[in-house]
């Protein structure tokens, strides 16, 4: 019979986790010294570097919380860099550094990830690029979780006040198939060189997918798109802003057709919208500030409005398999701050 | 044992207790007092408020009102915003705390004005109790009072708006007023 480690003691050690309130409900590796020196030997940065502050709740996170929380959610040591560069690229988002976490919309965090460290480390690359099933995507994820729980001290019910929440809240983490993909990788619009490992954050209101795997004509697709872009219930304020995950059979159609990634950026630009009857019908067809809300007013009913205002609102991505034309349109709560942060040893 | 389990949330280690924040003399009544009223852009917070001020000049002789706007709800007030209120005005009223972040900052400001030297009344839609609780435990006032208002208000009507304004007169006039 094989040595195995001490079931009881494990048991015992991931349920004083749970006893102390750490944990997002499932079971959390427990940390130690020695686990996190190896952590800390990933990075140049100093362990009392502060990495991100939440100033409404007093709270910081340093670089030895996140790598006690990456431990905790099962991240390898050599994960680290990469929780730490997409935890550095979710904070130059505005709403990451203000109310997002305690928002009612319980926003989730969508990692990027570009580059050698994907096949370096093992990120899934292609089929069920959105989870679950391969340990960095899952734990990058999850660590970011557990240092907003933790070290922000964002605790559900109490300063966090997600309505529903989102599923795949602290799951989603992509490695884009940039094998696969017939345009640049998505980290080279976020400002980093080509081939550079980098990590690229924003945060998500929710995934809404769209199945066209029918049609050989690629402005179609962009139609399909564009419907899911436009409808009302998202539609909050004056501007929105929604990426797409593209499949690879998609995006190569698109490419085959002539479409850069710009061309489909702008085409969705001047496609996506309602018209004021539409808004008005969903009762948001007024503008008080940027905020939407219900207006008598019948005249502008033919109008139509469009709603994403530049490039920067359209993200766009590859991931997935090639196995279906099933691509991904991901609602952004705020807006993407369109830059990457490259993964530093 | 040979290593503890250590904690991932820094607090033990790091951040001091904070002590318990100052509360603002009261006073007997609002005669004369100029009301600020800081407006954190939800739907339906400025007509609120404005309503709240316009019933507190009429009705208990506040002086008038200074209203001003917190661009960033979740965000608690900035510094130069809380000198200027604090300057020309007697008494404070924050809301609507009406969401995750800025109900907990609503009572943030109420503490923030407390500690500078004025009564604050902050009003709170019932939702957001237990954020808006935590939010004063961080800020070293546990226990803090503040005003409800049933929720929603986003989706009143102005007619609705006003009636809310007038059931909570009661309770923002003891807030400012009642000595602990």
């Amino acid at each position: 019979m094989t040595q195995t480690p001490d079931p009881e003691e494990a048991q015992a050690a991931i349920e004083y986790c749970y006893a102390q309130g750490w944990s997002d409900g499932l079971p959390l590796v427990p940390a130690s010294q020695p686990l996190i020196d190896k952590f800390l030997a990933t990075t140049s940065k100093d362990p009392d570097e502060v990495i991100g502050e939440l100033e409404q709740v007093g709270r910081n996170c340093t670089v030895y919380l996140a790598a006690i929380n990456a431990a905790m959610a099962g991240c390898l040591p050599e994960y680290f860099p990469v929780v730490l560069a997409a935890f550095d690229a979710l904070m130059r988002e505005r709403a990451a550094r203000g109310g997002g976490w305690q928002s009612t919309s319980g926003p989730a965090p969508m990692i990027v990830v570009n580059g050698p460290v994907r096949h370096e480390l093992g990120f899934n690359t292609a089929g069920g690029a959105f989870g679950p099933g391969f340990r960095p995507n899952a734990t990058v994820a999850r660590a970011i979780g557990l240092i907003v729980r933790n070290a922000f001290g964002i605790r559900p019910h109490v300063l966090e006040q997600a309505t529903q929440g989102l599923p795949g809240r602290w799951a989603i983490c992509l490695a884009e198939n940039e094998e696969e993909s017939p345009w640049p990788p998505f980290a080279i619009d976020g400002g980093q060189p080509a081939g550079v490992s980098a990590v690229s954050a924003t945060l998500l209101r929710t995934c809404e997918f769209v199945d066209n795997r029918h049609t050989p004509d690629p402005e179609q697709v962009l139609w399909d798109v564009a419907d899911t872009i436009s409808r009302t219930g998202s539609l909050i304020f004056r501007d929105t802003s929604a990426g797409v995950v593209f499949c690879p059979e998609h995006a190569q159609m698109l490419a085959k057709a002539g479409y850069t990634k710009a061309d489909v950026q702008a085409w969705l630009i001047e496609h996506c919208g309602r018209t004021g009857a539409d808004l008005r019908r969903a009762g948001k067809n007024g503008l008080r500030g940027i905020a939407r809300f219900a207006d008598a007013d019948t005249s502008a009913d033919d109008t139509f409005t469009r709603i994403l205002p530049s490039p920067r609102h359209v993200p766009i991505v590859v991931a997935g398999a090639r196995n279906a034309a099933i691509s991904m349109v991901v609602r952004i709560f705020g807006e993407w701050s369109g830059t990457a942060t490259k993964v530093t040893k | 044992m040979p290593y503890p389990i250590l904690d991932p949330t820094g607090t033990t280690a790091t951040v001091p207790r904070t002590p318990r924040a100052p509360r603002a003399p009261r006073r007997r009544d609002l005669r004369g007092a100029t009301v600020g009223l800081l407006v954190n852009t939800k739907q339906n917070a400025a007509p609120f408020l404005d309503e709240v001020g316009r019933l507190l000049v009429q009705q208990h002789g506040a002086a008038g009102t200074m209203a001003r706007t917190k661009v960033n709800f979740a965000a608690p007030a900035p510094d130069d915003l809380v000198k200027e209120m604090t300057t020309g005005c007697e008494v404070i009223i924050t809301g609507i705390g009406d969401c995750g972040s800025c109900s907990a900052s609503a009572v943030a400001d109420g503490i923030a004005f407390e500690a500078a030297g004025l009564p604050a009344a902050a009003i709170c839609s019932d939702a957001f109790r237990v954020t808006a609780d935590a939010m004063a435990e961080l800020r070293g006032v546990p226990g803090y009072r503040y005003a409800t208002t049933p929720h929603p208000v986003a989706v009143l009507t102005p007619d609705q708006v006003k009636q809310r304004a007038a059931q909570v007169l009661d309770d923002v006039m003891n807030l400012l007023t009642e000595p602990e």
